[in-house]
Formats: C-alpha cells, structure tokens, sequence
C-alpha cells in the first residue's frame, strides 16, 4: 500500500513537471529577465550617522518627490536628468565625502542603479546605498 | 485498487480545475523594447482576456520604477472580455538595458498578483570612458585622455567639444580604422579650483540631437608641470 502511494505521488510530481519541461524547451530562446549582479555596498542609518557631515547624501527618487521632501542637505541625482544633475553633484564631491545615495523604500531600484553608474562612468568610489531608502530615514527623524 | 484510482482521479481533478479557474489570461508577460535613439519613451502593451465566468476586478497596478506608468483601460472585466494594460517607459537619461516590472493585482482568488516584465534596450551612440576627469592637489596639470567610442550601427562624422570653462582646452582626434575619438583634455591655467563641463556633440547624417557629457575637476593647489 505504502509503495503504491509512494508511485502515486511520483506520477503526480512527473505529471507537474511535464508542462514546466515543456515551457522551458518552447522558451530555450527567450529573452533573460535576469538582472546583472548589481554592486552596491549597503549602509545602514546608524553607519551613515556615524559618519557625520563626511556624508554626501543623493536622492535619486524622481523630482516631484525631491521637492516634497528629502533628507536635508541632499542633493538630486535621478536618471532621468542625469546629464545636468550629476553636473552639480560633481561640483560638491570630493574624494573624501562617502557618498550615500537613497530611493524611496528597500525594494526600490533607483538608488542602486545610480550608485552603479557613479561607480562605473565616473569613476567615484565610496558610494553606499542606504538600507531601507528614504521611508527608513523619514521614520527615524519623526 | 478503487481507492487508488479514486485518489488518482481526484488528485488530477484538482489539479485541472486549478488552472481552469484562472480568469484572466494574459497574452504576454513579458516585453522586449527597442527604442530609437530619439525616442522619449517606450511603450509596452500587455494584452488580457478573461476567460472565467466571473467578472474579474483589477484591484491595483504598480510599477516598480517612478520611470514607469500603467495606464488601465478598464477596471472591472467582463467573462469572455478582452483588455489591455499599456506601459509608458520615460527613458530621460537612462542607458544600457532597462528592467522593470508591474504588479497587475485582482480579485480573482487563482491568481491574485501578475507580474509583467518589460526589458528596454537604450541604445547609445557614444560611450564616453571616463566621464570625470580631475586632478588633484598633487597632480601636475598634464593633459589627460577621454575616449569617445561610436556605437557600430551608426556613422559619426566628427565630434565637436565644447567646455563651459575657457581655460579648459580640447582637441579631438579620431582613432584610424576605429569608430573611436580621443579627446586630449589641457587645463591652462592653476591656482583656482575648476568644475567645468565637456559638451560633446556627435555630427551625424541621421536625425539625432543628443548631446553627451564628461566632466573636468581641477582642484586649486595642482600646478602647472615645469617647461
């Protein structure tokens, strides 16, 4: 009986994974949704207040989020006017300020892509991430 | 034997009538975009039928990225109804390959969240490597090299370069044989800190005003190298 059930459930598992095979041989040539490893060093609040005014803060959230509030003292750099606005990023940076750079919340995307392309076009390191964005700085300062 | 094949039976029952309850189905999931290089945005259709016999609610949508919009045509669809979700993908001053989702959340207990995937492929015209040059309080002011390499599907006569500082010097060169220019960067004068600004604009015979740029940093005590 005990064997029996143990066939059962490997014809059901067998049957499940019949049309997953079948999904992977129709899309063998489809387009990879995989996201390249993306190298951002993480930071927490409590690092970058360690670091005091050594901190260059960047908002990278768009600009109707920017004008209603940021951390003070942030700057904007956002994709969408990158040109102009790493222009004036470049005019307050200077080697020794690490750069932090926020979106708003952990599961947004926007910081790290402007922290990769800090690193990787213009060279700058110590460029962090802030854990948890701009929602975790806002509850911790209310 | 009636046992098992009454297990078998119901067991595979199940399973079917999972995926029959599952109203809404969607044409594609996922989108692969390739816009032109003057193209502002790009746009995605993700296209759906409910192939249930229940209306289906689409409870919200959300993209992952401000750069994203969904627009919705209709809230509530109809059994046997079809539909579609448009997505506007702002591509301002993004570059390489773009992926983004959007969560279409329902009522329909078989399938509360879909994930949609659009992928967008920025082409760029020139890759500008390093786009910050700078010298710092040790440096001596020697000139410093910007390459400037032209994507292959496209023909660049020649690049002109202009600096918002006038003491910033430029010539331009192009690499034979290669579609590359460099671009020969001089500080002519020291004891002031210089941030200046390279606009590098490609003459090409398509129809394409963009501009790109490469920033210049100088900080006051670098000096002039000795004649």
């Amino acid at each position: 009986m005990r064997i029996s059930l143990v066939r059962q459930l490997l014809l059901l598992l067998g049957l499940a994974f019949l049309p997953a095979i079948g999904q992977a041989v129709y899309y063998r040539n489809s387009i990879s949704w995989a996201q390249p490893p993306v190298d951002s060093a993480p930071v927490s609040l409590a690092q970058t207040e360690s670091w005091g005014g050594s901190v260059l803060w960047l908002d990278a959230r768009p600009d109707e989020q920017f004008v209603r509030r940021h951390i003070p003292g942030a700057l904007q750099l956002n994709e969408d006017r990158w040109d102009e606005l790493l222009r004036a990023m470049l005019v307050q940076w200077s080697p020794t300020r690490k750069v932090v750079v926020y979106c708003s919340r952990e599961s947004c995307h926007a910081s790290h892509e402007v922290a990769e392309r800090l690193r990787k076009e213009a060279g700058l390191t110590n460029v962090y991430v802030l854990q948890g964005g701009w929602e975790e700085w806002e509850t911790a300062h209310r | 034997m009636k046992i098992r094949t009454a297990f078998l039976i119901v067991s595979l029952s199940a399973l079917l009538l999972g995926q029959a309850g599952a109203a809404l189905v969607w044409e594609q999931k996922e989108a692969d975009l390739h816009p032109a290089l003057t193209d502002k945005t790009a746009v995605a259709h993700f296209k759906y039928k409910n192939t249930g016999d229940k209306p289906v609610k689409i409870t919200s949508v959300h993209a992952s990225c401000g750069c994203t919009t969904a627009a919705l045509a209709k809230e509530t669809v109809a059994p046997n109804e079809s539909g579609e979700i448009t997505a506007t993908f702002t591509i301002g001053e993004r570059s390489g390959v773009q992926n983004k989702t959007i969560t279409v959340r329902t009522d329909d207990p078989t399938e509360p969240a879909t994930i949609l995937k659009l992928k967008a492929t920025i082409p760029q015209l020139l890759q500008v490597a390093p786009m910050f040059v700078r010298w710092t309080a040790n440096d001596e002011l020697n000139p410093k090299t910007i390459t400037v390499d032209v994507d292959p599907e496209y023909s660049v006569e020649k690049i002109n370069v202009t600096s918002t500082d006038k003491s910033i010097k430029t010539e331009v060169a192009p690499v034979p044989d290669k579609k590359e220019f460099r671009i020969t960067v001089k500080p002519t004068e020291s004891g002031r800190p210089i941030n200046a600004s390279l606009k590098i604009e490609p003459v090409l015979k398509q129809e394409a005003h963009k501009s790109y740029y490469a920033n210049v940093q100088i900080d006051s005590r670098a000096k002039m190298p000795a004649q």
